[in-house]
């Protein structure tokens, strides 16, 4: 197999699959480092994003880059709704008990899914989409879609924790949060906005996985280990890290694909992240370790 | 003839809860008595019922084994497997906070589910094993129900003996030591990640006794068998509703959360079929939804843990 | 004159128990107040009684005459008093300069003012505004504490044990620092392990023994008080 080759059947799918990881582990990396807890519902609320912005498109007829924002706003609401009923009352009680409750929560919102719309698979659109060849290298515009918006997400992102009042609200929760309460920064309100943007980072990366695949009650729970997995790999709280990390495993899961048989792909985010809390559980960016 | 259907259904209906008591006082060792989460009990379920399954029956044309072996040394080798594949999840994770034990528990028990699926040589993927012998099973019907419940019983009557003897003696208040303030426990000396390390691997040893039993009360088992999200969560709204950290609170809840889920089946399987199937995706959020309101409203349980040692001292 | 800072007769502790059985103090402006005494005496819980960590039981604090017993950490910053934690008091992933910028989150409008003020005061912080906090050295840490906590403009600034694990080189660093904080305008009322320095510096101390005063007078007092030099200096 030549270079090329290798590059349009596993390095671009690899990429495709990472920047939607990636997606994901940011809001994962958000959660461990400011709220301090592994969030285990993460993987099905990117499935209800992603089924959300189906029946946009479905529905309501909205053209179907339109029905990402809709998606991103609806589930950065719900996002925010199932912290002040599950989650909140919980702050006070050791954050292991919060874990549970988010598996709890995984539950119902897959549960939410099925009963609305059901368990067969669906798509965005219909009719194949034939890549374009861009020397050499055959891109679809989806998958350039998916990469393109995952950077401009994570720029804006990493613009609102560095420039805004708010944004360094949340790194001060992260870094240090005694010292943060003491400087008067309003839990409540930090909370709030992580939870709005972890929402709308889930939906995201629901829709570009249904975008590039197709859409299934279980998609989302099936992307919570390797979005783990990045989020551990690039050290918790990195949002650089998170993006490495969605990306290698992105490109390891399907590079694995030549030496392991394909059903495997789960089992390499899984020996990524084993592999990185025995030898460097801060992560390639030295991370936090909870 | 009624009357004979209820007593059938009743002695189901009680192996089961057995089965699931089994599961539910291994998740008290790791939970209920040592702080640790443990996502994945479904996979440790199924280690103990392949195992056991592999292990016990004929042999069989193009899949390892069955090696017909007794019963007894089926359900030891499912204690063992499911042990061994606990200790190396454990040794990593045990160091870290118990977030990262839920993960990997996760990530196991994914594996386990795509390795029973996809091995055909091991596991006879969707066809799954068939021809488990069953104690007592040459009975009829009732009579072997009724058997095979007292065998069950017997099993978890020892268990739970020998788990409340463990847990009064010294290792037992040890592990509460450390649950209860791991910094002061790490300070008198304790070897906080191996003593963590036996109660994770002692409590996934009893999951795969669990999945033994359940193979060998169906004579078969196949992927389908069980849902792993299901499964496993159905045993943690058990223990955190009976009362995590008592052994009969873990039971009791067994007993309710089954006898729940069970009549609530049979319930929306009256209802036509196109509401029936979203009937049992509603069940699923109500269990779930069960969970969080125990743990706002009655976060200790039905019956919460009883004060041992010194706080119960000062309380007389 | 009534002092700027007074608490009288407190009693309380972090749960059920009483750590602190009756302690009194008061700040004046311009005065550097150290509260020294052997470990487990309260003097880390009786700053923390001031700053609203604690479940006071009797007793009042207050500030400029006006009650603050009772009221929480953020509105006793708004008050003008401010604390600089023991351990823990720097956002060490944050760069100074931000830092500060979290010392005056309650603040809105211009702050170049107060960053000009705390940059005078701590030149060294100036030429590192840039620096990741958690990369200084230890005496510029607590530089970047102390500098966190006057963004506010407080009346009173309070310093749990901040020589705490310093060589005596830094040591004698951070109280010129405190001085130059004094001569700024704002009191200070520091805990301190290290009672001989202490005394030698501050204008007045306070010596609490089991959650109680013992002695109070003016340093040079204290450190020609016998029983106080048997306490620290075995004699």
């Amino acid at each position: 197999m030549d270079f090329l080759e290798f590059v349009n059947f596993y390095i671009v799918p690899g990429l495709v699959l990472g920047s939607i990881y990636a997606l994901g582990a940011v809001g994962i990396t958000l959660v461990f480092a400011i709220l301090r807890y592994a969030h285990l519902a993460h993987g099905d609320m990117a499935t209800l994003g992603a089924f959300v912005a189906f029946a946009a498109v479905t529905l309501a007829g909205v053209p179907l880059y339109a029905a990402l924002p809709i998606a991103m706003v609806a589930t950065a609401l719900v996002a925010v709704g199932i912290d002040r009923l599950f989650y909140d009352y919980l702050r006070e009680r050791p954050r292991i008990v919060t874990v549970m409750a988010s598996l709890g929560v995984a539950l119902m919102v897959r549960s939410v899914v099925q009963v609305i719309w059901g368990v067969d698979a669906e798509t965005y659109t219909r009719g194949i989409v034939r890549p374009e060849n861009w020397w050499g290298i055959r891109l679809k515009d989806r998958e350039i879609a998916t990469v393109l918006t995952m950077i401009g997400l994570v720029l804006c992102l990493q613009l609102f924790l560095m420039k805004t009042k708010w944004g360094k609200a949340m790194r001060a929760m992260s870094d240090n949060p005694n010292l943060a309460l003491l400087s008067g920064v309003d839990n409540a309100k930090v909370v709030f906005v992580t939870w709005m943007i972890v929402g709308g980072l889930c939906a995201a990366a629901g829709f570009f996985l249904g975008l590039n695949t197709e859409l299934k009650s279980m998609m989302g729970w099936q992307m919570l280990l390797p979005m783990f997995a990045a989020a551990i790999l690039g050290g918790v709280g990195r949002i650089e890290g998170a993006v490495i990390g969605g990306l290698v495993v992105g490109v390891v899961e399907e590079v694995s694909v030549m030496f392991l048989p394909s059903e495997y792909k789960a089992a390499t985010a899984f020996a990524i992240l084993l592999v990185m809390l025995i030898v460097r559980p801060t992560g390639l960016l030295r991370g936090k370790v909870l | 003839m009624e009357w004979l259907g209820l007593l059938n259904y009743a002695v189901f209906m009680a192996i089961f809860i057995c089965i699931y008591a089994l599961l539910a006082i291994g998740l008290n060792i790791q939970w209920g008595f040592t702080g640790l989460f443990n996502a994945g009990i479904a996979g440790f379920f199924a280690v103990g019922a392949y195992t056991s399954a592999i292990l016990t029956s004929p042999p069989e044309a193009g899949r390892v084994g069955g090696f017909d072996m007794p019963v007894p040394v089926g359900w030891a080798g499912a204690m063992v497997l499911a042990a061994l594949v606990a200790w190396p999840i454990g040794k990593v994770c045990l160091r870290f906070r118990s977030d990262y034990l839920a993960i990997a528990t996760i990530g196991i028990a994914e594996i386990i589910r795509l390795v029973i699926k996809s091995e055909d040589w091991l596991t006879g993927s969707a066809r799954g094993i068939t021809g488990i012998p069953r104690p007592f099973g040459d009975l009829p019907y009732i009579h072997s129900q009724l058997a095979y419940l007292a065998l069950v019983a017997g099993v978890l009557l020892v268990v739970y003996l020998l788990v409340e003897r463990q847990i009064r003696s010294p290792w037992g208040r040890m592990m509460r030591a450390i649950r209860d303030n791991e910094l002061a426990a790490r300070a008198m000396g304790k070897d906080v990640p191996s003593r963590r390390l036996e109660a994770f691997v002692f409590g996934a040893a009893l999951m795969g006794l669990g999945g033994a039993l359940f193979a060998h009360l169906n004579r078969a088992i196949t992927p389908e068998a069980i849902d792993p999200m299901v499964a496993t969560f159905l045993v943690w709204i058990m223990l955190i509703l009976g009362g995590s950290g008592n052994n009969r609170g873990a039971i009791l809840g067994v007993a309710v959360v089954w006898v729940i889920w069970s009549f609530s089946e049979i319930l929306t399987d009256r209802f036509p079929p196109e509401v029936a199937v979203k009937a049992k995706y509603i069940r699923v959020f109500l269990i779930g939804l069960m969970l969080q309101v125990v743990l706002r409203f009655r976060p200790e349980g039905i019956l919460p843990e009883p004060q041992r040692g010194a706080a119960a001292k000062e309380k007389r | 004159m009534t002092p700027l800072l007074e608490m009288r007769d407190v009693r309380g502790g972090y749960g059920d128990a009483d750590i602190l059985q009756d302690v009194s103090l008061n700040v004046a402006a311009g005065e550097i107040v150290a509260i020294v005494g052997p470990n487990g005496a309260g003097k880390s819980t009786a700053m923390k009684a001031i700053f609203g960590l604690l479940n006071i039981r009797g007793g009042s604090i207050t500030i400029e005459g006006r009650d603050i017993t009772g009221l929480k950490p953020n509105q006793i910053v708004q008050a003008g008093v401010c604390y600089v934690p023991q351990v823990d008091n720097i956002f060490r992933e944050m760069t100074v300069h931000e830092n500060l910028e979290m010392g005056a989150f309650l603040r809105s409008g211009d702050l170049s003012s107060a960053f000009e003020r705390v940059y005078g005061l701590f030149p060294d912080l100036r030429e590192r505004r840039r620096t990741l906090a958690g990369n200084l050295s230890g005496g510029q840490r607590q530089m970047v504490a102390m500098g966190r906590a006057l963004m506010l403009d407080p009346k009173v600034l309070l310093l749990d044990e901040p020589t705490a694990g310093l060589s005596p080189r830094y040591m004698e660093q951070i109280f010129q620092i405190c001085r130059d904080v004094r001569d700024a305008g704002v009191a200070l009322l520091l805990v301190e392990q290290h009672a001989k320095q202490a005394l030698a510096f501050c204008n007045r101390g306070y010596v609490l023994a089991s959650g109680s005063n013992r002695h109070e007078g003016t340093g040079a007092e204290l450190l020609a008080d016998r029983e106080v030099a048997e306490m620290f200096l075995g004699g």
